[in-house]
């Protein structure tokens, strides 16, 4: 008879085997994602006093959206304040390892760019940080994904993808939507 | 079906032993659906998981 106290074990067992191997091939596909092609929940823990932004080094009005170090590293600074971006828009070349910065003078935001896996919470008095290779060109519509007040559906940013050889910033390093060079 | 009747305060263990030996029968062929049902319903969760993170997730790019 199957349905006796061994053959349910049995049956048990057998169902623990398969669920667990069934975990390992997530488990295993996940780290291969982190360890061989990067994919990772961004985390930074950087502080950043929401009160003074507009005179802090970094996120001073003159100093936000894309700019190349003079290393070769491309950052582009954003705010995201009610209800709107700063800049609400910015050019980021393809195929090139880009980092975006991001920080709240007022209420929690958040961010995604539309086709893509960056998505991150922008937290007042914290330095959100995004390590990202954009592969397609094109405008990527960069909606708030965090209700942030009553003007929240009308907070939207444009990440402008551009073939690498189309990105051409300034002698200051910096590059911006309009810029026409 | 008409209930079985027998007088009061008897009881037909041979009737018991015969529901019994049905109720066997039965479970005895039931785990094998709830196996295949569970089975499938497992598998597929599975399958569109490793579509999904194959398929849409990683194809998404690096993000870190």
């Amino acid at each position: 008879m199957a349905i006796n106290e061994s053959a349910i074990l049995k049956s048990e067992l057998r169902w623990a085997m398969i669920v667990g191997g069934i975990v390992a091939i997530i488990l295993i596909a996940i780290l291969y994602a982190a360890i061989a092609m990067h994919v990772n929940p961004p985390s930074n823990r950087e502080y950043v006093d929401p009160k003074t932004l507009h005179l802090s080094a970094e996120f001073t009005e003159a100093n936000l959206g894309t700019r190349v170090d003079p290393d070769g590293h491309i950052v582009a600074r954003v705010i995201a304040t009610q209800f709107e971006f700063v800049p609400n828009c910015f050019v980021l070349p393809a195929n090139r390892d880009v980092t975006i910065r991001l920080t709240s003078p007022d209420v929690i935001h958040g961010i995604l760019v539309t086709g893509t896996n960056v998505n991150t919470m922008v937290v007042p008095g914290y330095v959100a940080q995004v390590h990202t290779m954009f592969t397609k060109t094109g405008d990527l519509l960069m909606p708030c994904h965090e209700f942030c007040g009553l003007g929240h559906s009308q907070m939207l940013a444009t990440v402008r993808v551009v073939p690498p050889g189309q990105f051409h910033p300034g002698p200051d390093g910096r590059i911006a939507c309009g810029d026409r060079r | 079906m008409a209930e079985p009747s027998y007088p009061a305060g008897a009881h037909d263990y041979a009737s018991d032993a015969e529901e019994l030996n049905r109720l066997e029968a039965a479970m005895d062929e039931t785990p094998r659906g709830a196996v295949i049902v569970s089975a499938v319903a497992v598998g597929l969760l599975l399958f569109g998981w490793l579509f999904l993170y194959f398929f849409v997730f990683l194809p998404r790019g690096t993000v870190g």
